[in-house]
């Protein structure tokens, strides 16, 4: 392709009119290979789905036309119920969860005078590390005899009881994310004026004070920016879930979140057309939900 | 006024310059006990101790990021009776469960998988996205802006309502358990696309005037004299997109569910966790062998990785 492209530059304008005409077309052939693509693996996907989800489809493909069975059956369905409870549970614990420890974290880092870099990256680095290796260490330290009953002293193996492997899931997700929303937390803090805290020292203003009263209302932008992202991070959690529990959403569907519930869907009851009506249920609940949180802030932006 | 305060992605990252450059450390912080006047009695004191505090809770949320690493290499050290006993420095320190993980539980070929798969989609998207970034910054075609808000809709499509239509599509085209395969699921990357444009609209246009007058044709102005000034935006995506594909679970778990022999190290290690998982010491050296090239790179270009994950929060 871009030898074709270099080629037919060298000759100047022949065969192609105008230079504009020339430049539409080089344009066009250097956005050819990702137009393409996002065509057959984004867009046609979507009107596929919409099309499998009205059939009962197998391994070999279409068995029965069912229209909107799939819909119907989806509303009636009590483990997606159970699916969709964890996930909202889920993303709830995590976001407050990762938002409270980033912005934490995230004000300390800001205080520090030297090696502020330095821990910025240090902080960071599990937001980098494979999620799989992550959480194969969880599983490890919070395993019955794991490092973490050895320091807390509790006994319990975390990601094998139903209680508690949910809570889990919500401890690891919200330490590996935290040093992402530390760092957008930063720039926020960044960006507040510093004669908002002259005139509050003057006021004689204690720090924890200043930061409830000052700090953490200016960072409004903040606080909607990170938590739509984790809003929306935390309903498509799934890695963590399907290697902690072996892919069964196990112990007893605890850690059954939406993602795992349509992946179980898809691969364990090989129910295709089923699955691509869990898909198109998940996408409209995690739009509204974004759309909630938009029109929620946002109003109370405005005032 | 309504929208003074709605966040967009701009809000967080002004522009393609200041994404590319993490923000420089003030010297002052801006906090309050920075910012009070020299002379109020009692300062120097109160300075000394905060500094202190900080200090301790900075080292201590260390301990809290860095012990389950340190207590997985630790552990990847030690022998399976040793892993009862909870000291940090292992006694006898062994490369035994290295040996077995990259032996005989296949993390060997897992590892070249990975490395394999993510310089091949690293490559071909630094340069797809270049080109195409650079299309949609400078050349003026009919349909750009609809085109570029169809670039940008995609990044609001969930891989979750894209597995069944591109599995039962991959089925049928004899896609799945192929290295080809996820390629080309990976080849499709809007944020990155996004971020070449941006940055190719920062750099002035005279450069390329100047190279169109010599008769230059547009793909070689865009490869000897675009490409060379946009290096740093090339270093973000390239890294962004190691990243990326080093330590995705989702699509390689899909493609190559029934291809062990092409299964990267996410995929081993959860194959390897449902198998044997008490087997502490091997699955710990997976993590390690899975964590530490990333470990390597973020020590080496770590500035780029914070650019690279502004857009990764553009990606949702």
């Amino acid at each position: 392709m871009s030898a074709t492209a270099a080629a037919r530059e060298d000759r100047p304008g022949r065969g192609f009119g105008s230079e504009r005409v020339r430049e539409a077309l080089v344009g066009y052939l250097f956005i050819a290979a990702p137009m393409v693509l996002y065509g057959i693996l984004f867009f046609y996907p979507i009107g596929y789905a919409l099309y499998i989800s009205r059939y009962d489809w197998g391994v070999l493909g279409k068995i029965d036309t069912v229209g909107f069975g799939n819909y119907r059956e989806l509303l009636h369905d009590h483990r997606f119920g159970i699916a969709v409870k964890n996930g909202l549970k889920f993303t709830l614990a995590f976001t407050i969860c990762s938002m409270a420890l980033g912005l934490f974290v995230a004000v300390v880092v800001n205080n520090a005078i030297r090696f502020r870099g330095f821990f910025r990256s240090a902080y960071y680095f599990p937001s980098i590390a494979s999620s799989a290796a992550i959480t194969a260490v969880a599983l490890f330290i919070l395993s019955a005899d794991g490092l973490f009953n050895q320091i807390t002293g509790f006994d319990r193996a975390w990601f094998g009881e139903s209680g508690t492997a949910l809570w889990a899931l919500v401890g690891l997700n919200s330490w590996t994310t935290s040093g992402m929303v530390m760092l957008f937390y930063l720039a926020y803090l960044q960006s507040i004026p510093t004669d908002v805290y002259e005139a509050a020292a003057i006021d004689g203003a204690g720090a924890w004070r200043t930061f409830w009263k000052i700090t953490f209302p200016l960072l409004r932008p903040g606080h909607f920016f990170v938590s739509t992202l984790l809003v929306i991070g935390g309903l498509k959690m799934f890695d963590q879930a399907f290697i902690a529990s072996g892919g069964s959403g196990g112990p007893n569907n605890s850690t059954l979140v939406p993602v795992l519930y349509l992946y179980r869907v898809a691969f364990y009851d090989v129910r295709f057309g089923y699955a691509a009506s869990v898909g198109i249920a998940l996408m409209l609940i995690i739009f509204g939900l974004t759309l909630l949180q938009r029109l929620t802030f946002g109003r109370t932006d405005a005032n | 006024m309504a929208d003074a305060d709605v966040p967009t992605q701009k809000d967080v990252v002004p522009s393609a310059e200041a994404r590319l450059v993490p923000p420089a450390p003030t010297l002052e912080p801006a906090l309050p006990g920075g910012t009070v006047p020299v002379g109020i009695p009692g300062r120097t004191a109160f300075e000394r101790s905060r500094t202190i505090v900080v200090y301790l809770l900075l080292f201590g949320i260390a301990l809290l990021y860095f012990v389950p690493f340190l207590w997985m290499i630790s552990t990847s050290l030690k022998t399976l009776p040793e892993t009862a006993y909870f000291s940090l420095l292992p006694k006898h320190p062994t490369l035994h469960a290295y040996r077995e993980a990259l032996s005989t539980f296949h993390f060997a070929r897992y590892a070249a998988n990975s490395v394999g798969l993510a310089a091949t989609v690293t490559c071909l998207n630094v340069f797809l996205c270049s080109l195409a970034g650079y299309a949609f910054a400078r050349l003026r075609f009919p349909g750009r802006e609809v085109l570029f808000i169809l670039v940008l809709l995609t990044l609001m499509i969930p891989d979750q309502l894209r597995l069944v239509p591109i599995f039962v599509m991959f089925t049928n085209w004899h896609l799945l358990g192929h290295y080809h395969g996820y390629v080309l699921i990976k080849l499709a990357s809007a944020a990155q696309l996004f971020l070449m444009r941006q940055y190719f609209l920062t750099i002035p246009r005279d450069l390329e005037e100047a190279a169109k007058l010599d008769g230059a044709g547009y793909f070689k102005t865009f490869w000897k004299v675009m490409l060379p000034l946009v290096g740093p935006a090339i270093a973000a995506i390239a890294i962004l997109e190691f990243e990326g594909t080093w330590n995705d679970f989702f699509w390689p778990l899909i493609i190559f569910n029934t291809a062990p022999d092409h299964y990267t190290l996410p995929v081993g290690i959860f194959s390897f966790v449902s198998e044997y998982q008490t087997l502490w010491p091997q699955l710990m050296a997976s993590s390690v062998i899975a964590i530490a090239p990333m470990a390597l790179i973020y020590v080496f270009f770590q500035r780029y990785f914070v650019a690279g994950m502004a857009s990764a929060g553009v990606k949702g």
